[in-house]
C-alpha cells in the first residue's frame, strides 16, 4: 500500500534513539541558534543534523526536500539582496543589477534558520515511524484519542485516495470524460465527491463502532504490545541537549 | 445458567418511524450457539448491536425493555464495560480495521492493549488466534493489503483474542469462499466447545442447521420462532419470512421423509442420508 509517511526503514543508531529524545533534539536545534545568533552556531547545528542523517543512511531521501527548500530560499536571497530597504553597502554589480551586503546577510540568516529547522525535523520524520512517535507521546500522557486521530490519518488518507481512483475508473468505464481541460476535469470531479464523501462518512461511523467494541474507551490502564523504546544513552543525550540550551540562555543573559 | 436474557426489547433508531426491534424476548444459556436468521432488514444486525450496547449507547434513539448480558444490564453499563463480556464482529471487515496499526499482528493487539492485557499474555493470545484462523503467514502485512477473506478472519481473530465469554458475529463469512466459511464455522465450533456463548447472524442456512443449537427467526424486528434448527426449518411458511430451508430439508420435505421417530424433517446432509436410507428399507 502507498504510505504517506516518509519513514525509511534502516538499521542505525539514529533509528534506535527514542522519539522523545529526537523531539528534544529538534528543540535544541531550533532554540540554540535563536538564542545565540551567530553564523558559526547555526552552521554547527546544520552540520550535526547532516552528520546524523548520514549515519542514519537517509541522506539521499533528504535531497527532494532540500531541493524544494533551496528553491524557495534562493528567491529569498535574490529579493532581499536586491531590494531590502536597508540595503546600503554594494557588494557587486552585474549590469543593471546591484547586490547589497545587508540584504544578503539577512537572507543568509533566514536560510540558515530554515535549514536548521528542516534538517532537525528530517531526522525525526525519516527515522521514526509515526505510530511509534505517537505511542511514546501517549505513554507520556497524551490522550489516546488524539493519538489515534493522528496515526489513522497516515493510513486512512491513502485508503481514500484508493477509493477515488476506483470510482474514477468506474466512471471512465461508463464513458465519462475525466481527462482534458481544467473544466472537463472539474466536471468529472463533482460526481466523484458524492460517493467518496458519503462512503467516508459511513465508514467513519462503522469504524467508530468497531473501535468501541474493542475497548477503545475503556477506563482500564492501557498496556502496550511493544516495550517502550529506550536507547542506552538517551538520558545522557537528553541531559547534554538540555544543558546546551540552558548554557546558551545563560550566555545570552550574561553578554 | 442464562448468559443472555432479553425481555420485551423495543428499539427505534433516531429519525426512524418504525420499530427496528419490536418486543423481543429470548434467553441464551452458557455455551449455546445461536443462529439469527431472517430476510434483509429484519433486524439481525440491530439485535446483535443491542447485546453489545451499541444500541442504545452509540445510536441513542427510543429504547424499552431489558437486556442482561452475563448479569450486566446493558442500558446502565458503558460499551467498554460490556465489551469485556461480549465481543462483536461486524458485517463489513474493511471498516473494522482500526487504521492506526501497521501490521496484522499489531492490529490484533489493539483491543488487548485497550483492555490492559499484560505483554506476554498478549503475545501468546495473538499467536494463538493467528494460528486458529490461519493468517500467520500475513502477520507482518499491512491490514489494508489483505484480501476480503483474510480481513474478515483478522476481524474475527481480533475479537476472539480479547477472550470475551460471549461472541456476536454478524455475517462473518460473507467474504469467504466455501472452504473459508467452513474453517470459520469450525473455529467457532471449537470456541463453543470451550464454553463460549455464540450468536451469529447468517444467511447460509446449511451451515446454521449444521452448527447451531438453536435458531432465532426474525421478521420486521419481531421474533417469529426460537427453537432447534429441525423445528424452525421444518416450518412450511418459511418463504413468507424470506428464508429458504437447507437444501437437504427441502428435498426431504418434497419426498415427505421425516426424521425417524420425530415430526420434523432432517436439516443436515447426515440426517437426510440416514432418513432416506431408512425409507429405502
Ligand atoms: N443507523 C440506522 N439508522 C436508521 N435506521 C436503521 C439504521 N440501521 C438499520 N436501520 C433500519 O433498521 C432495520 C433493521 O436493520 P438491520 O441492519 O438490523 O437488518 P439486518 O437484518 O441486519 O439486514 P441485513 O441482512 O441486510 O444485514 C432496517 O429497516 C434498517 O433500515
Ligand atoms: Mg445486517
Amino acid at each position: 500500500m502507498k504510505s504517506i509517511s516518509l519513514y525509511v526503514n534502516r538499521n542505525s543508531f539514529v533509528h534506535d534513539v527514542d522519539p522523545i529524545t529526537k523531539l528534544i533534539y529538534i528543540a535544541f536545534a531550533i532554540l540554540v541558534p535563536i538564542i545565540v545568533p551567530s553564523f558559526t552556531i547555526s552552521f554547527i547545528c546544520v552540520g550535526i543534523s547532516l552528520v546524523l542523517l548520514a549515519f542514519a543512511k537517509v541522506l539521499r531521501k533528504t535531497v527532494p526536500v532540500f531541493s524544494f527548500v533551496f528553491l524557495v530560499l534562493i528567491t529569498v536571497v535574490i529579493i532581499q539582496g536586491l531590494f531590502k530597504p536597508e540595503n546600503e553597502t554594494v557588494l557587486f554589480q552585474l549590469g543593471p543589477i546591484t547586490m547589497y551586503q545587508e540584504g544578503l546577510l539577512f537572507a543568509l540568516t533566514i536560510t540558515l534558520r530554515v535549514l536548521t529547522i528542516v534538517s532537525a525535523f528530517m531526522i525525526l520524520v525519516l527515522t521514526t515511524k509515526p505510530s511509534e512517535l505517537v505511542e511514546s507521546l501517549v505513554r507520556k500522557g497524551m490522550s489516546p484519542s488524539i493519538g489515534y486521530m493522528i496515526v489513522s490519518v497516515f493510513q486512512i488518507i491513502p485508503e481514500m485516495m484508493a477509493a477515488v481512483s476506483t470510482i474514477t475508473d468506474a466512471q471512465r468505464a461508463r464513458g465519462m470524460e475525466t481527462e482534458g481541460s481544467f473544466f472537463v476535469r472539474f466536471k468529472a470531479f463533482l460526481p466523484l465527491m458524492g460517493p467518496v464523501v458519503l462512503g467516508a462518512l459511513i465508514n467513519t461511523k462503522e469504524r467508530a463502532m468497531a473501535l468501541e467494541v474493542r475497548g477503545f474507551n475503556s477506563q482500564v490502564q492501557k498496556t502496550y504490545l511493544y516495550e517502550e523504546k529506550t536507547y542506552a544513552y538517551s538520558r545522557l543525550i537528553r541531559a547534554l541537549l538540555l544543558l546546551a540550551i540552558a548554557g546558551a540562555l545563560v550566555w545570552r543573559i550574561l553578554s | 445458567m442464562n448468559k443472555i436474557v432479553v425481555e420485551g426489547l423495543k428499539y427505534k433508531y433516531p429519525l426512524s418511524e418504525t420499530l427496528a426491534l419490536d418486543n423481543i424476548s429470548f434467553s441464551v444459556k452458557e455455551g449455546e450457539f445461536i443462529g439469527i436468521i431472517g430476510r434483509n432488514s429484519a433486524g439481525k444486525s440491530t439485535l446483535c448491536q443491542a447485546i453489545v450496547g451499541l444500541v442504545p449507547h452509540f445510536y441513542k434513539g427510543a429504547y424499552g425493555g431489558k437486556v442482561l448480558v452475563d448479569g450486566l444490564e446493558v442500558k446502565t453499563h458503558s460499551i467498554a464495560d460490556i465489551s469485556l463480556k461480549a465481543g462483536m464482529v461486524f458485517q463489513n471487515p474493511f471498516t473494522q480495521v482500526t487504521g492506526s496499526k501497521m501490521t496484522v499482528y499489531e492490529e490484533i493487539a489493539f483491543g488487548l492493549e485497550n483492555i490492559g492485557v499484560p505483554r506476554t499474555e498478549m503475545i501468546n493470545r495473538i499467536d494463538e488466534v493467528l494460528h486458529l484462523f490461519k493468517i500467520e503467514h500475513v502477520k507482518d502485512h499491512n491490514p489494508f493489503d489483505l484480501s476480503g477473506g483474510q480481513m474478515q478472519r483478522m476481524a474475527i481473530a481480533s475479537i476472539i483474542a480479547m477472550k470475551p465469554e460471549i461472541i456476536l458475529l454478524d455475517e462473518p463469512t460473507s467474504q469467504l469462499d466455501p472452504g473459508g466459511s467452513e474453517e470459520v464455522f469450525q473455529a467457532v465450533q471449537s470456541l463453543k466447545n470451550q464454553g463460549i456463548t455464540i450468536l451469529m447472524a447468517e444467511h447460509k442456512m446449511e451451515k446454521v442447521a449444521q452448527y447451531c443449537d438453536k435458531v432465532l427467526l426474525l421478521e420486521s424486528g419481531k421474533v417469529v420462532d426460537y427453537d432447534t434448527p429441525e423445528v424452525v426449518f421444518s416450518r412450511n411458511d418459511l418463504d413468507v419470512f424470506g428464508v429458504t430451508a437447507p437444501v437437504y430439508t427441502k428435498v426431504c420435505q418434497a419426498l415427505g421423509v421425516k426424521k425417524k421417530g420425530a415430526d420434523t424433517y432432517p436439516v443436515t446432509l447426515k440426517e437426510a442420508e440416514a432418513a432416506l436410507k431408512e425409507m429405502r428399507r
